[in-house]
């Protein structure tokens, strides 16, 4: 800082000029302030300045052009000194003014925005130094009227510069327009003046008559003035600083010109009640602080009196206290001889008595009593008039209901300015409050443009307009800006070029005349580009963010006044407008709540679409997309969202893009969901036929899901759809072709989710196996056609998946049923490779229900004509004849046990507990006939003997009646079955109580000489070991010959039925031959020579020719070690059940298809095993003992 | 920058402590500086609260520090009395009164409310001749050494802040808020005209 040298600098300047005339140090000066730097030059000019202007002002004009010259310094503070030169110069010379005007004006366009206030504050002399010269002067002079006019024109600019951007410029400009309202009105008596000010101009000493300056036009420009800054002052974005100054001024004017006392208490009384909104906390006290300070001063103006209410409420609204408020309140005597200030009008004749019958506009008071919209007094404003109309209504109910009605309206944080503003109501209730509150809200109504003192006010203006209408000049005050505007422009119009002729050239200034009419070109009706500067595009984005947030949290309040549908399109289009974060903002807000914001969702999606559309041939959907696509993303991942709006939004979007498919599929996927999706889907599907097939595609898709809720759910849809033609093929051909899949070793990626057709290394696996069938299947039983697509692909297939195959396919098999036409000619075609298949489908078929004779002739024919496997019959076997049956009994039951056990429980009808089993072409006793008439070169006898064993399991079936039947027709056959005493043997140990039919069967075979079958003698002679002693008469029946074979079978009877004889009675004992006795007796005799057995080998007995005596022993023997490559007969009983069981449990356990099965290495077992195993269970239950 | 130095004013109630502290801070920093007190009198802590030592404004701070070094020195220089007068006399010799200076500022700081309202009673009871903006700020300082220090600082960048705007007047407003911000304090803040 070198600001300490600037003491140093006169002196050093001084110095030179000290001996010399004053002409001769100011050019001394003046030349060296020419070369010298800023600080030290500004005190050379200073010194100037003093002499030319003090000391010796005869040389003012002299050095005028030199001083002058320095207004193009490159130093602000130089140029400002300029100004400052010009103002005391032109006060020392008025004349000056027409040469030094001009310049002034210029440098009041200079680039630094401190010249500019400087010359502002100059200005605000000059304008008022120049209007008493003017006046004073008589006879004005071209130049005269010149310099006023360009004054004219640079208070017109000065009044806009309160629109400029620089803060401190419009602070000037507060002033000069304070300064420039006082002086265009008249002072009146009371008038506070300035000492300083007392001989300032003012409107009253304007005459009306002269010849150049016009009273009327002074006076409303002064008025206009007061307008603008009033209309300044309630702009909302004012700056703190400015609206401090506002006030200020305001006060002044008030004080120094009560006229417009009504006018300041009422804008401060806005001004109270609304704050602007962009005042940070500590700028609302600074603001409030001033409002105190200024409204006490003007309390304390005797004019103030009857505004006191007014400004009071005011003060205590500001928390000062009543005591000091009265303290400012100036003596009430002393106002009462005042009274209300005179009528100020402009220019016209003032009517201070005022007429009933003249013409009402300049009333004063107004007239209540009469029924006509009362009169507008000018003092009362439509704020007064609004009030008075308020206040009665202002009942405690209507009072409770507004403040209720408003709650609603009240921001969630409480505004700086409402937090420093509030004061609790003391005084609530009274009257006074009441009228203070009608006051507020009549401020409020004003502002807002309703009311019914607005409305009258208006009629008055209207009148007035028409009445004043000889001046356009006078224009009324609430016309809108524009209009005001106008005026001042209208104004300047007609006045630049005369300036421009008129004026005297400035002599230094070359550059004083162009910059004229760019000057003039500056005055626009509106400068909105020049207040406004770009804003960087972070600014913009985040302001612009910030407003559209302000409008979506505003949620509420505007609900509650209706508004709501203005904000929503407002929100769309802004946001649709806009790229950025505000999208993603509007979007989030939505999905908070979706359920209440979904008139946004909708209108911000069609506002989205509407874009689109708009750039139709190159747009793109993205935006568009991305808006769908995150509302529904954000439904889908709510937890929970019942009302359909998922639906809504899907089926109301004018557009389905990709993404927003794949949320909808994501949606169908979720299990608690799936329902509403699939049915959104179908939705589509039916009402979007533009793209159905890619809705269906996806629908298609999850027919194949994992999740079995999705995919049944949605097999259940495609069911449905597929009865719809136009749909049917396409479902069709990805059902097939998704079943095609499986011919291939390795099930294809596509499975697995991927898009490519490639083969991955993985093994099929049931669960792929399924999932390329779950859509084939569901259709099978809609058309019936589709089997023979299975079958051509099952032909294909490897061996897993024809086992897998096969497990699937019950299902749907069952459902077409065996009526079907296709399913039988599937059966009658029967593809090679495809019999399993076939069988399957058979067995499938008969499970339940008995066989059709349609099905059986084709079965049979099938077998007959192509392919011999029994296994064929197994399913039908219940619809074939009975001759058929017994035909194809040697092949059954050599087949895997639990294939036969099958086949039994087919034929003993056992198969399940229903009632609806098949009729058995044979009865049981048929069927155990059957197998023991089997001949023995056709089936080996150890299944024969299974095949019994399985029979005599099903005790509910075999009961001792149908066994006593069936020994009864065995008994009679000739030759006896060989298994016949076998059978004998089992029945007795199943059913104990038959022993006495037994005894029968014993006694009448003897009768057939049954000892001629060794087999049969065999098993006769155990029946009898075990059936003793019931069975010693039967003995004694015998011929010797054999009852001595028996002995030598078993000795140990011989003793006991030796005793039974002796027990007899003699009488009895008579009755027994006495070779049966000596054989009983015979024990120490040597042995008879046993019969030989005629055939080892023979199984099948034939009636022996040799004696019973000599062939017993030998047939024992082999019958012995025959029996004992029989396996034990005891055992046979018991084991059968456990043996079942080990068969199935192997069976089961293995799945693979056993080797010696004839008709296919890849042939799987026939039945279930699942099947089979129930089948076990069941068997265990009738392997129970009976009683 | 702008094209003079910015005139400042700092005023507190008794142009002893908070006044001087930043007056002599400002100072050394090159600012254009003068300091103020709005009391009708100049009070001085005494032996206890209710007993000040008033003086009025026309005694010097030499004056002062003798009258306290002979009542009870070690009082005062316990309390950090006599340190303060000793500083204050050698930035100048007396206290001013802000209501009887003539001259004209930039920019006056206030230090509390109350001083902050007595500048605007101040000005609104002169006559407004220049229309000439002076922009008064207040800063709330509690009034004793350690915050008399700390205040000082904050008013220092407060106005090395304002001297380096390019328009002072245009970005004051801003850069008040700015500074609120920082130090989480309020100011007031008005302009007033010569």
């Amino acid at each position: 800082m070198n600001f300490i040298e600037e003491e140093d600098a006169p002196k050093k300047a001084k110095a030179p000029c000290a001996d010399l005339t004053t002409s001769e140090k100011v050019v001394e000066l003046l030349n060296q302030a020419a070369l010298i730097p800023t600080d030290e030059k500004l005190t050379v000019l200073k010194q100037v300045q003093e002499l030319i202007i003090n000391k010796d002002p005869s040389l003012l004009d002299n050095f005028l052009d030199e001083m002058i010259a320095f207004q193009t310094d490159k130093s602000i503070e130089v140029r400002k000194f300029v100004i400052g030169f010009i103002e005391e110069a032109c006060k020392r010379d008025n004349e000056l003014l027409l040469r030094l005007i001009a310049n002034l004006n210029m440098l009041l366009r200079d680039e630094s925005v401190n010249v500019i206030k400087k010359g502002i504050l100059t200005l605000t002399q000059l304008y008022k130094v120049s209007l008493q010269w003017l006046v004073r002067t008589k006879v004005i002079s071209e130049m005269q009227e010149a310099c006023w006019d360009m004054l004219t024109n640079m208070k017109g600019e000065v009044l806009e510069l309160l629109d400029s951007e620089n803060d401190g410029v419009r602070t000037h400009a507060i002033k000069f327009t304070e300064a420039l309202i006082i002086a265009l009105s008249p002072r009146t008596q009371d008038s506070e003046v300035p000492k300083r000010q007392e001989n300032d101009i003012s409107l009253d000493k304007v005459p009306k008559d002269h010849s150049y300056i016009r009273y009327d036009t002074l006076c409303e420009e002064g008025k206009t003035a007061l307008e603008k800054l009033l209309k300044f002052m309630v702009h909302p974005a004012i700056s703190s600083i400015n609206l401090t100054t506002a006030l200020g001024s305001l006060a002044t004017i008030a004080r120094q010109r009560p006229m417009f006392m009504s006018e300041v208490v009422q804008a401060y009384e806005t001004l109270h009640a609304n704050l602007p909104p962009t005042l940070a906390k500590s700028q609302v006290s600074s603001v409030r602080k001033n409002l105190k300070l200024h409204l006490v001063a003007v309390l304390k103006h005797p004019c103030s009196l009857e505004f006191h209410g007014q400004i009071s409420t005011l003060l205590q609204d500001l928390g000062m206290p009543q005591s000091e408020i009265a303290r400012s309140t100036p003596a009430l005597r002393e106002q009462r001889k005042r009274p209300r200030h005179e009528q100020y009008t402009e220019g016209k004749k003032v009517k201070i008595e005022p007429a009933l019958i003249d013409e009402d506009e300049d009333k004063e008071e107004p007239a209540p009593p009469v029924p006509k919209p009362a009169p507008v007094p000018v003092g009362l404003s439509a704020i007064d008039l609004t009030a008075e109309f308020l206040r009665p209504l202002l009942t405690p109910e209507n009072v409770a209901n507004l403040v209720l009605i408003s709650m609603v309206y009240l921001p969630d944080v409480m505004p700086a300015s409402f937090q420093s503003t509030y004061t609790p109501v003391e005084s609530a209730g009274t009257d006074a409050q009441i009228k203070h509150l009608a006051r507020l809200l009549s401020t409020q109504m004003t502002a807002a443009g309703i009311g019914p003192g607005l409305e009258q006010s208006k009629n008055k203006e209207a009148s007035e307009e028409e009445g004043s209408s000889k001046d356009p000049l006078i224009k009324r005050k609430s016309q809108m800006v524009v209009q005001n505007i106008s005026v001042v422009g209208g104004h300047t119009e007609k006045t630049p070029e005369i300036p421009v002729m008129k004026r005297l050239p400035e002599p230094i200034l070359p550059t004083a005349q162009p910059k004229m009419p760019g000057a003039s070109g500056r005055k626009k009706v509106f400068r909105l580009s020049d207040v406004i500067q770009p804003l960087t595009d972070s600014q913009l984005e985040n302001l612009s963010s910030k407003a559209v947030k302000r409008v979506l949290h505003s949620e509420k309040s505007i609900a509650q006044s209706g508004m709501a549908q203005v904000r929503v399109k407002l929100l769309s289009r802004l946001v649709t407008q806009f790229e950025g974060m505000m999208k993603g903002d509007v979007l989030e807000f939505i999905l908070e709540d979706i359920r209440t914001r979904s008139d946004l969702a909708f209108s911000l999606l069609y506002q989205e679409y509407t874009t689109y559309l708009s750039q139709m041939p190159s747009g793109l959907l993205d935006s568009y997309d991305h808006c769908l696509y995150t509302l529904l993303s954000g439904l889908q991942e709510k937890p929970e969202q019942r009302d359909g709006l998922f639906t809504k939004l899907v089926l109301e979007a004018p557009v389905i893009t990709d993404s927003a498919l794949e949320v909808i599929r994501r949606y169908c996927e979720d299990e608690s969901r799936v329902y509403l999706g699939m049915t959104t889907l179908k939705e589509l599907i039916f009402n979007r036929p533009s793209r159905q097939f890619q809705y269906l595609h996806v629908l298609l898709d999850l027919s194949s899901h994992e999740k079995e809720k999705v995919r049944t759910t949605a097999l259940s849809f495609l069911k449905r759809m597929y009865e719809k033609e136009h749909l049917r093929d396409y479902i069709e051909k990805f059902a097939l072709n998704y079943m095609q899949l499986l011919v291939h070793p390795n099930p294809p990626s596509l499975l697995f989710g991927a898009d490519k057709d490639t083969e991955v290394a993985a093994p099929w696996t049931e669960e792929t196996v399924r999932q390329c069938l779950f859509l084939y299947l569901s259709l099978l039983p809609l058309n019936h056609r589709l089997v023979h697509e299975l079958a051509a692909v099952y032909t294909e297939a490897i061996a897993d998946i024809k086992r897998s195959v096969l497990r699937a396919i019950e299902q749907p098999i069952r459902g077409m049923g065996m009526n079907s036409p296709d399913l039988l000619l599937l059966v009658e075609n029967c593809p090679k490779g495809a019999e399993t298949l076939v069988t399957r489908c058979l067995h499938i078929l008969t499970d339940k229900v008995p066989p059709s004779p349609e099905l059986v002739e084709r079965v049979r024919d099938l077998y007959h004509k192509r392919v011999p496997d029994v296994r064929f019959l197994i399913p039908v076997i219940n619809g074939l004849e009975k001759s058929e049956v017994i035909q194809a009994l040697p092949k059954l039951i050599k087949l895997n046990p639990i294939v036969v056990k099958e086949v039994f429980n087919r034929l003993l009808g056992t198969q399940h507990s229903e009632g609806t089993s098949s009729v058995s072409p044979l009865t049981p006793g048929d069927l155990l006939i059957a197998l023991h008439n089997i001949d023995s070169t056709k089936c080996d006898m150890k299944s024969i003997i299974k095949a019994t064993n399985l029979c005599f399991g099903e005790k509910n079936v075999y009961t001792s009646e149908v066994l006593a039947v069936v020994m009864q027709q065995l008994m009679e056959q000739n030759p006896l079955p060989m298994l016949l005493m076998r059978t004998v043997i089992q029945s007795l140990t199943m059913y104990p109580r038959l022993g006495g039919f037994v005894m029968n069967i014993l006694a009448r075979l003897i009768v057939k000489q049954v000892w001629k079958y060794p087999k049969v003698w065999e098993g006769f002679v155990k029946c009898c070991q075990r059936t003793r002693p019931q069975s010693y008469s039967v003995l004694l029946a015998l011929p010797p010959a054999q009852l001595s074979s028996v002995f030598e079978r078993c000795p140990e009877m011989r003793d006991p039925l030796l005793q039974h004889v002796q027990l007899f009675t003699p009488h009895q004992q008579a009755h027994i031959p006495t070779s049966i006795m000596t054989i009983l007796e015979a024990h120490k005799k040597p042995e008879p020579k046993p019969v030989e057995p005629e055939k080892e080998t023979e199984p099948v007995p034939k009636p022996a020719t040799a004696e019973p005596a000599s062939a017993s022993a030998p047939e024992s023997e082999q019958n012995e070690r025959h029996g004992e490559e029989e396996e034990p007969m005891e055992q046979e009983t018991v084991n059968t059940a456990s043996q079942m069981e080990t068969a199935a449990a192997q069976e089961t356990s293995s799945p693979t298809p056993e080797t010696e099965e004839p008709m296919d290495d890849t042939q799987p077992e026939l039945s279930d095993p699942q099947q089979q195993a129930e089948q076990d269970r069941e068997d265990g239950n009738g392997n129970e003992p009976e009683d | 920058m702008p094209s003079h130095p910015l005139r400042v004013a700092v005023v507190c109630s008794s142009n002893q402590n908070r006044s001087m502290e930043a007056h002599n801070i400002l100072s050394k920093r090159g600012f254009d500086v003068r300091s103020f007190g709005t009391g009708s009198h100049v009070k001085l802590p005494g032996p206890a609260p209710d007993k000040p030592n008033v003086y009025d404004f026309k005694t010097t701070y030499e004056q002062m520090y003798n009258d306290l070094v002979r009542k009870d020195k070690e009082l005062y220089t316990q309390n950090g009395i006599l340190h303060m007068l000793d500083r204050n006399k050698r930035i100048k010799s007396k206290p001013e009164r802000f209501q009887n200076c003539k001259d004209k500022f930039d920019l006056i700081i206030t230090c509390e409310e109350r001083v902050y309202d007595q500048v605007l009673e101040d000005f609104n009871s002169k006559e407004e001749e220049l229309s000439q903006p002076v922009h008064v700020i207040n800063v709330d300082i509690q009034d004793n050494h350690e915050e008399a220090t700390l205040g000082a600082f904050l008013i220092c960048e407060l106005c090395q802040c304002l001297q380096h705007t390019d328009d002072m007047e245009n970005e004051i407003d801003e850069l008040l808020q700015d500074l609120e911000d920082k130090s989480k304090r309020t100011f007031l803040h008005t302009v007033c005209f010569y």
